[in-house]
């Protein structure tokens, strides 16, 4: 009988195809709009598979302070997620904050990374940025010593941020981690301009990241009256154990986190705030949870206001004037301008009043003769000063003042340290760069992927095939929900995703640019030719017999398969 | 995940058929649901053409390429050689596009499903007599363009509903599948293996040749076939219990008509004509499965 | 043992001694005894074997066909029409190499409906591969449809017994059934070593190229060739255990005779009487009776009837438009003998008429004489037709 003897396989249908599947990952909106560069489709990922601590290591790579971010942060990154397209964006600070409280509660440990040099690098500040940059440091195996001013280390996220939002605790723990690391932290130490040459002797490079600490003033008669108290000073104060007295009635000018982090805790030590906004609550900076947490609370807001004239009233009260703003044509910055509607003046009454309408550097002595722009110290792309060796970064050289940017600021320079050390071209460090706010991968400058593994486009909704997912929203983060019991004391509001949640809302992530595994491509191709290679643990192309059909391609959820002309 | 997601490897690649090949995708599935204790009896057709050029073939379970109008007969003959020598349990799995089965082969096939012979029938349908260059079948759509069909003439018969048709010959499983699908495909064919007599199985197989859809849209295609309800999800049971299989949320037919060549020159009209017969089956279904809208 | 029997009766034994596995069976006329004996002896359990019931004639072979190929022994019996529509399936038979024997009843082919004699059926069939026996009586029946199936599984190549409508299916003769365990060692159980088998997975039949086919087809045709002297073989080996032959070409008082009267079928006994006849006139006449038609026996006429000048060929057949088959398969057979043959081809007993000893020599006579009743047509001339 006519039968066969052998298979196929010899027949390379390969030669079939004019377009080639490329498996690249690509950059997730969300990963693209965090600014400390976190690979946000890469913990999550772990999260869903139950393993919290490779969720960890990921989120540390680029990020020391994930239980602090997850409070904190603005989350732009769910702003960008594509599964607002779909249903809701994940929540996804809530599952940092999970996956970060795990590593509180596990005592999870850093991995620090070969050592490329065992040179000593002085940082200044310890807030987000010079923490950011010392942690990275010592990842890359230098010595660290960091030099703060104040008593306690953390910068603005110790004494700016109140508790409700950011237990000392939780911020105490992750600090300590890094001085488990072996970082030398030492408080109560200020230095002085001739610290920029006398340093450079004992250390390899200086990192200044001194902050933003200084209130904006308004410009306004009357600012200096007693009562009138900058934003920063009375969150300071009342994190100090010296809260100022405030009486009832309280008037905030401002609409950043300060001014409603000030809101919340004047509302907590029993006064009764009105905040006054000169816009919309649309163009409000702050965090639009914050401002609605806020609005829950209590606090009330006068938008479309600007004050006027400060005024002593009585012996202990003040009186602010107001005029009323209409939105006019945009702005340089984006937003409609206010335009004083004549004649809509109002008066207020007071007890105090606090001013938080933005922060501005300190003149301080060690960065006297450095050159400033606007934004602060100028600095060029990579954080280097006029002086070679000494860079600047964080709030103290951005005009983006957010932890989190604060944070990729610490990150960046300290590549441009490591670069500077061993004498590397500073351009080689863009190969690491990320996404449009300026972030930088730790994890690729650790081990830099091969050529064709990672492009740098950004996945859009369109990309996706969300066949493979079913509407659902997003888990509900609890929190404290009674109001007398919220605001009678300065416990932590949120309470953040229990496991389940945390794993429900986990599944939800579209993976954006990330293989995932998923293994879709290898279950849809006809002709066995894409599949997943157990040693390697990624998915191969068959390149002998690939028809270049597309199928893989079109069915990826993520987008990680694009077909292109390969000759 | 660090396992395959396709278990085994009875499909090698090297064959002959399209890119986007739908009909190459389900013998994947099928195989993967039945394993390598099975047997083929495949008649003329698509697959009988791209399995392999003598002496090589792409199947790693025993087949054997049979006249175009025999899949039934000569399945029915295959389990009962290997009954009467012991080896009953083997799977004999009858392989047929939607001509050997709709057409040419019906007579056989209505005949097994009668005896209630113990085979396992997939009918792989891409809605014409594709490997002989696209031409009509009585399981090609209405207002479908083929080259028997053609713009100034197209098919105006309705699909045959094969399905309905088998099950009224009370046989144990009826079932209707999808490429699209390709879990509820393999569980399908996974309860077929542990039923006796004959199983039928009806699966959706998009075609980029035939329909004029680029390939990369196979299962896009197929997924819009249920999603319209042009190809819904259903089994019969012993002919008289019919179970819904679980379907996504409703969409209408005109995605699924204009993304595929093959209707691009239906009239207004026709595509009216075909949404309204798309729903009226669709409710009729419903009523049978015990559903009130 | 002994017994009056029909030949689809000797027929349905035949099966049963041979121990076939798969039936799968469609009825016509005048086969239907066959299968249902067949039915009886499986719901009996006299035999064990699975029958199937299936629609069509075309389907029953396609059945057997996939049977064969999973190794089992597999029988069919169909006739006329049922044969035609096989049709497509003969070849495929043929040429996967399947060792399914079948009994054909030559029965003629409408329209106009006819259901008696008439070998045209399976005649049309012989480009198929198949190999063509046709039967005697209903001895023969039993015995070649044994020694059909040692032919079949040694030359894997599939078998067809013919026999003749209602002259063998309906009528009753004294048959001798053989003992079982004699038939077992005479025919031992298929076994092939190519098969549709799990444990070693092979594709069957897919698409071929010109080359590799060519030489396929080559394959087949030498061993079909070179079936004639295996059956013959085979034919011996039944000789010395059961002491009946049943020979490729059977004689009858040719050595001397000027005049051969070849026939197929059971028209070779009207034949011999008229020989004898024809003899006791002082005719040198023989009678050539043809059991195998596929392959066409290699004659060695000059053996058989070394003195023979005319080749009468009574054919119960026709190919329309030509002449009798077996006339032009003979003289294709004496082609290029170096012998002066004239060969003459008679058309008799189409659609079951009956062919007399009288019939026959008339025959002779319009032969020797050159004139006679049976009207001409290009070769053949026609016994009693109205013009």
């Amino acid at each position: 009988m006519p039968c066969t003897i052998n298979n196929m396989a010899w027949n390379r249908t390969g030669s079939w195809r004019f377009l080639t599947p490329i498996l690249q990952d690509k950059i997730s909106p969300c990963r693209d709009a965090c600014p400390a560069g976190i690979d946000i489709s890469g913990f999550i990922s772990e999260v869903g598979c139950k393993d919290y601590e490779r969720a960890w290591q990921i989120i540390v790579e680029e990020n020391p302070f994930p239980s602090v971010c997850g409070r904190v942060c603005g989350h732009p990154c769910e702003g960008a997620c594509n599964r607002k397209e779909f249903d809701d964006p994940l929540v996804i600070h809530a599952l940092e904050r999970f996956v970060g409280d795990h590593g509180l509660a596990h005592e999870l440990k850093v991995q620090i990374a070969k050592a490329h040099g065992s040179e000593t690098i002085a940082v200044v500040g310890s807030g987000p940025a010079g923490l950011s940059c010392a942690y990275h440091l010592r990842r890359l195996g230098y010595t660290v010593e960091v030099f703060e001013r104040s008593p306690l280390p953390g910068g603005m996220l110790g004494w700016g941020i109140p508790d409700y939002r950011l237990p000392p605790t939780v911020l105490g723990m992750e600090i300590e981690r890094l001085r488990d690391m072996g970082i030398k932290i030492e408080t109560n130490v200020s230095l002085d301009s001739h610290f920029l040459t006398d340093g450079l002797r004992e250390f390899r490079a200086i990192f200044l990241a001194l902050g933003a600490q200084k209130d904006l003033h308004l410009g306004i008669p009357g600012e200096d009256l007693k009562g009138v108290l900058s934003g920063l000073d009375f969150l300071r104060g009342v994190k100090g154990g010296n809260p100022p007295a405030l009486g009832k009635r309280v008037i905030l000018v401002g609409g950043g986190n300060t001014a409603i982090d000030v809101a919340r805790t004047a509302l907590r030590l029993g006064s009764a705030p009105t905040l006054i906004y000169r816009r919309t609550r649309t163009e409000m900076p702050a965090v639009p949870s914050e401002i609605e947490e806020a609005l829950k609370e209590g606090v009330r807001i006068e938008f479309l206001t600007s004050p006027v004239v400060i005024t002593r009233l009585t012996g202990q009260q003040l009186q602010l004037e107001c005029v009323r703003n209409r939105l006019g044509e945009l702005g340089p910055d984006g937003r409609r301008t206010p335009l004083p509607m004549g004649g809509s003046n109002f008066l207020i009454v007071a007890d105090t009043i606090v001013v938080a309408i933005g922060e501005g550097i300190d003149s301080d002595p060690l960065i006297q003769s450095l050159k400033e722009t606007e934004a602060g110290i100028k600095v060029d792309e990579w954080g280097g000063t006029q002086i070679p060796g000494v860079f600047a970064g964080g709030d103290l050289t951005a005009e983006s003042r957010t932890v989190p940017h604060a944070i990729g600021s610490g990150k960046k320079v300290a590549i441009a340290i490591d670069a500077f050390v061993r004498g590397l071209d500073r351009n080689q460090a863009q190969s690491v760069s990320l996404g449009s706010q300026g972030s930088f991968s730790m994890s690729s400058w650790i081990n830099p992927p091969s050529e064709t593994h990672r492009s740098d486009q950004v996945v859009t909704y369109e990309d996706l095939n969300t066949s493979y997912f079913e509407h659902r929203p997003r888990e509900k983060v609890p929190q404290l929900s009674e109001m007398g019991r919220r605001i009678g004391s300065f416990g932590e509001v949120n309470l953040g995703f229990g496991e389940k949640a945390a794993i429900e809302e986990a599944e939800r992530c579209f993976h954006c640019g990330t293989c995932n595994l998923c293994q879709k491509c290898a279950l849809f191709c006809p002709d066995a030719s894409i599949y997943l290679n157990i040693k390697t643990k990624a998915i191969e192309v068959d390149l002998e017999h690939c028809k270049g059909c597309g199928i893989c391609a079109y069915e990826c959820p993520g987008h990680v398969i694009i077909m292109e002309n390969i000759p | 995940m660090t396992q395959q997601m396709m278990e085994s490897n009875l499909l090698t690649p090297g064959h002959l058929a399209c890119a986007g090949c739908g009909a190459a995708l389900a013998m994947r599935y099928a195989l993967e649901a039945l394993g390598p204790d099975t047997i083929i009896a495949m008649p003329a057709g698509c697959w009988s053409s791209f399995i392999g050029i003598y002496p090589y073939t792409c199947l790693s379970v025993p087949t054997i390429s049979v006249a175009f109008a025999t899949a039934a007969a000569t399945a029915s003959g295959i389990k009962a050689g290997l009954d009467i020598q012991g080896k009953g349990e083997t799977t004999v799995l009858a392989w047929a596009g939607d001509g050997g089965t709709f057409d040419i082969g019906f007579q056989a096939l209505s005949s097994v499903a009668e005896r209630n012979d113990d085979i396992i029938y997939v009918c792989y349908d891409n809605e014409g007599y594709m490997n002989t260059g696209i031409q009509r079948s009585s399981a090609t759509p209405q207002g479908t363009w083929t080259t028997t069909t053609p713009s100034l003439a197209l098919k105006s018969q309705p699909k045959k509903n094969i399905v309905e048709i088998l099950g009224a010959h009370n046989i144990p499983f009826a079932a209707t599948a999808t490429i699209g699908y390709p879990q509820d495909f393999i569980s399908k064919l996974k309860k077929a293996k542990t039923i006796r007599g004959t199983r039928f199985i009806h699966v959706f197989a998009s075609c980029p040749t035939g329909w004029r859809h680029d390939p990369q849209l196979s299962i896009e295609v197929a997924r819009l076939a249920v999603t319209s309800r042009a190809f819904p999800l259903y089994e019969i049971i012993e002919g008289e219990t019919w179970v819904l299989s679980s379907m996504p949320d409703k969409t209408t037919v005109d995605k699924y008509l204009d993304i595929q060549g093959r209707f691009k020159t239906m009239s207004l009209k026709s595509r009216g004509e075909f949404q309204r017969q798309v729903d009226r089956q669709w409710a009729k279904l419903k009523k049978k499965c015990g559903i009130n809208s | 043992m002994k017994k009056l029997m029909m030949g689809t009766e000797a027929a349905a034994i035949a099966a049963k001694l041979a121990r076939v596995q798969v039936i799968a069976a469609y009825p016509i006329t005048p086969q239907t005894t066959i299968v249902e004996e067949l039915a009886n002896m499986v719901s009996a359990e006299e035999l064990e074997a699975r029958f199937l019931t299936v629609e069509s004639e075309h389907s029953a072979m396609a059945s057997c066909i996939g049977a064969s190929a999973t190794g089992a022994r597999v029988f069919t019996a169909t006739s006329s029409h049922g044969l035609a529509f096989m049709h497509e399936m003969l070849h495929y038979a043929a040429g996967g190499r399947y060792p399914i024997v079948m009994v054909n009843a030559n029965r003629a082919l409408g329209p106009p409906w006819n259901v008696y004699c008439d070998h045209t059926d399976s005649l049309a069939q012989r480009d198929t591969g198949w190999l063509q026996y046709y039967c005697a009586d209903a001895q023969d029946v039993l015995d070649s449809i044994l020694i059909g199936y040692r032919v079949a599984e040694q030359a894997l190549l599939p078998v067809m017994i013919n026999m003749d409508a209602f002259y063998l299916t309906h009528t009753t003769e004294i048959v001798d059934i053989p003992e079982q365990k004699d038939v077992d060692e005479f025919l031992p159980p298929y076994r092939p070593d190519c098969k549709l088998d799990v444990d070693n997975p092979v594709t069957f039949g897919n698409v071929c190229g010109s080359d590799l086919y060519m030489s396929i087809k080559f394959q087949r045709h030498r061993d079909t060739f070179l079936a004639s002297s295996l059956w013959a073989k085979m034919a011996e080996d039944f000789h010395s255990r059961f002491q009946r032959a049943h020979p490729p070409v059977e004689m009858y008082r040719t050595n001397d005779a000027e005049i051969v009267i070849t026939s197929i079928g059971t028209c070779a006994g009207v034949v011999r009487v008229a020989v004898d006849r024809l003899r006791d006139n002082g005719l040198p006449v023989g009678g050539l009776r043809l059991s195998l038609v596929r392959p066409f026996p290699e004659l060695g006429i000059a053996g058989i009837a070394p003195r023979v000048r005319h080749v009468i060929v009574i054919d119960r057949d026709v190919s329309s438009g030509a002449e009798g088959i077996i006339a032009q398969e003979m003289k294709a057979n004496l082609w290029g003998k170096g012998r002066d043959i004239l060969v003459h081809g008679f058309i008799a007993g189409i659609g079951g008429r009956d062919i007399t000893p009288d019939m026959v020599i008339e025959i002779v006579s319009q032969s020797t004489r050159g004139q006679g009743k049976a009207v001409s047509v290009g070769n053949s001339q026609w016994v009693e037709v109205l013009p």
